[in-house]
């Protein structure tokens, strides 16, 4: 401890000091890292990578947990542990899909409007106050199946409600720092509303955003395991938690294995983005 | 005072008609827009091109989108919401009969909550920091991290295990002949009619659902009601209180828990549309025949009239649940009350 010289402890040092002091959040970061590793590695540590695909083993239908099959496998034989690894898949395409839209629009948006205000303002506050009182789940299984319930529709409807969320915490910070000094020097030296938006007020939002983001990530998850349990997923064969947790619920409770995986899968990977958006919270020390 | 709160409603209501507003353009376009005819889907395949061309016009399809909306809307006002092409009866009338159901699993729920959530969050900031405080946080973790899906279909799975009598589908035995009226909500009814056995098999069913639905704003409400207690705790009035000799029973539950209730109470407002979202979930698995069952159905056999009722009617909801808690929270707080609701 006494060996740390004054030029170590910069901020990002202190940050990662606090940070790796949080076991819950060092958890988290784990359980991300170990959910992006194996879906990154899915092929090759699987045990029965073909069966994501439409392989139909009669004779090994729902057949418990053993040596072969960890996890036991499904209605049509198909190994239910590979099956769930390459679920988490679909859930973090749907991930990237939703937060990578919504979060950098949500957060252009909630800048302006607080930065520019009059109508501008009046509009997008408006917008997502409107946005807001509609049921999330009501309304992206509405948009989903009036244009046709699959993934890419999913990530569309999900996208076009969670931009809202950005858009008012970034509305909120924009507002409360508008007015600050280094701002209007700014504008005193002439720079463009480009600049003042993106180097001088979206640095502040950085922090809030992230954590945001993070947290985001594990309701993503859960939302898109929701609607592909009420059969808005990706098209059979491809595995995807929610419809495995669907297709197995028709064999409660004797094929408990075929919920059991998937089910743990989708509270692993929320615990994971959860307990790391928390210790970031902590880290960056920003409030809900 | 009650002037300004007066003023508070009236401009939350104006806004409420302006959502409505917004929100049925959007869907009532959205559902327009789309391929599939919905006369040919009333009508099945075997029907003659001048059958469907006759019911186009009869529904009004053959007219521009935005007649057709102020044709809606005009009617709307009225109570009359359209037919429904999956029960054949108008739509107002099938509302009015599900959405008791669900009316009733989402108070349950909401109650169930609020006993198991604020008192558990008080507990745990009192013994911050202690193994009652992590056993708390790690519950109201798993909560928030689960999807209420899954603790349906896991409750469902305990019951059949454990409870093999417990009944896990449905409202109420139907050989019972429960009283269907006067306001749709069978404990209520129930209880009216003095039927207490209807009342005791009522009561069997909604449990697990409304546990299944609770468990997220369990979670949610738990943490906020912590962070605010502690928040208040370290506060000069806290201070001051504890140094006039006020028991620290008293502190907690007369003074800081008033004031603690303002955060968990706006979450719990926001927290309803996440609650009628998952009650389609919920009301699914357990086969409960309300609002959100018949929404999931229209939604599903693309029934645009049924759709945009339920749509419509979800956001409503919302908007009035948030409007009851900004006037609760303006009596509890009385600066948010002169600041003119928190919204």
């Amino acid at each position: 401890m006494s060996q740390s010289t004054p030029k170590e402890l910069t901020a990002a040092y202190m940050s990662w000091y606090r940070f790796s002091r949080n076991h819950a959040a060092v958890i988290g970061a784990v359980i991300v890292i170990s959910v992006l590793v194996m879906t990154a590695l899915a092929p090759w540590i699987t045990p029965f990578p073909d069966h994501i695909g439409s392989v139909v083993d009669f004779r090994n239908r729902h057949a418990a947990p053993d040596a072969q099959n960890w996890f036991g496998t499904d209605k049509a034989g198909r190994d239910v542990f590979t099956r769930t690894i390459f679920g988490f898949r679909v859930s973090l395409m749907l991930v990237v899909g939703v937060l990578g839209i919504s979060v950098p629009v949500g957060a252009v948006l909630g800048m302006s409007a607080g930065y520019f205000g009059g109508w501008t303002e009046r509009i997008i506050t408006g917008l997502t106050n409107v946005m807001l009182a509609i049921p999330p789940l009501v309304m992206a299984l509405a948009i989903g199946n009036v244009l046709e319930p699959n993934l890419t529709n999913a990530m569309i409807a999900i996208t076009l409600l969670w931009w809202t969320w950005h858009a008012r915490l970034v509305y909120r910070i924009t507002v409360s720092i508008a007015s600050e000094d280094y701002i209007e020097a700014a504008r005193l030296a002439g720079a463009s509303h480009m600049h003042i938006l993106f180097r001088e007020i979206l640095p502040n939002c950085v922090a809030v955003i992230s954590v945001k983001t993070t947290l985001d990530a594990a309701f993503v998850i859960l939302f898109g395991a929701t609607l592909s349990f009420l059969g808005f997923g990706v098209k059979p064969p491809t595995p995807d938690l929610g419809s495995m947790v669907a297709d197995g619920r028709q064999f409660l409770p004797e094929k408990w294995w075929e919920v059991l995986a998937p089910g743990f899968a989708i509270f692993y990977a929320t615990l994971g983005f959860n307990l790391l958006g928390d210790g970031l919270r902590d880290m960056f020390d920003v409030e809900d | 005072m009650a002037l300004r709160l007066l003023e508070t409603i009236l401009r939350r209501l104006l806004s409420v008609l302006l959502v409505l507003f917004v929100l049925s353009l959007m869907i009532f376009t959205l559902a327009r827009i789309v391929p599939g005819d919905p006369a040919r889907m009333v009508l099945g395949p075997s029907a003659t091109q001048e059958q469907v061309a006759e019911l186009r016009t009869e529904m009004g399809l053959d007219q521009p989108i935005l007649t057709q909306y102020v044709t809606y809307v005009g009617k709307a006002v009225h109570g009359d919401l359209g037919q429904s092409i999956v029960t054949n009866r108008p739509v107002s009338r099938d509302i009015a009969e599900f959405l008791p159901a669900t009316l009733e699993l989402v108070l349950v729920t909401i109650i169930i909550v609020l006993l198991i959530a604020v008192p558990l969050g008080v507990l745990t900031a009192r013994h911050r920091n202690t193994w009652i405080d992590n056993v708390g946080r790690f519950f109201s973790l798993v909560g928030v991290t689960i999807p209420s899906f899954l603790f349906a279909v896991g409750l469902q799975l305990v019951a059949a295990n454990f409870f093999p009598s417990w009944p896990i589908l449905g409202r109420v035995d139907y050989q019972l002949n429960a009283p269907d009226g006067p306001t749709g909500l069978l404990l209520i009814d129930s209880l009216m009619s003095g039927r207490m056995d209807v009342f005791a098999d009522a009561s069997q069913h909604i449990l697990f659902p409304a546990l299944a639905l609770a468990m997220s704003g369990i979670g949610q409400i738990t943490r906020i009601t912590r962070s605010a207690m502690i928040e208040n705790q370290r506060r000069d009035h806290a201070l001051t209180l504890r140094s006039f000799g006020v028991p620290e029973k008293v502190v907690t539950f007369k003074y800081l828990l008033k004031l603690s209730s303002v955060a968990p109470l706006t979450i719990m407002g926001l927290e309803f549309a996440s609650m009628i979202g998952n009650a389609f979930v919920v009301e699914m698995v357990f086969g409960w025949g309300g609002f959100a069952s018949y929404g999931l159905t229209a939604i599903l056999q693309k029934d645009l009239n049924a759709l945009m009722a339920v749509v419509l009617i979800s956001g409503l909801f919302f908007i009035f649940a948030n409007l009851v808690i900004d006037i609760v929270v303006g009596l509890i707080d009385p600066r948010l009350r002169l600041r003119g609701g928190t919204a």
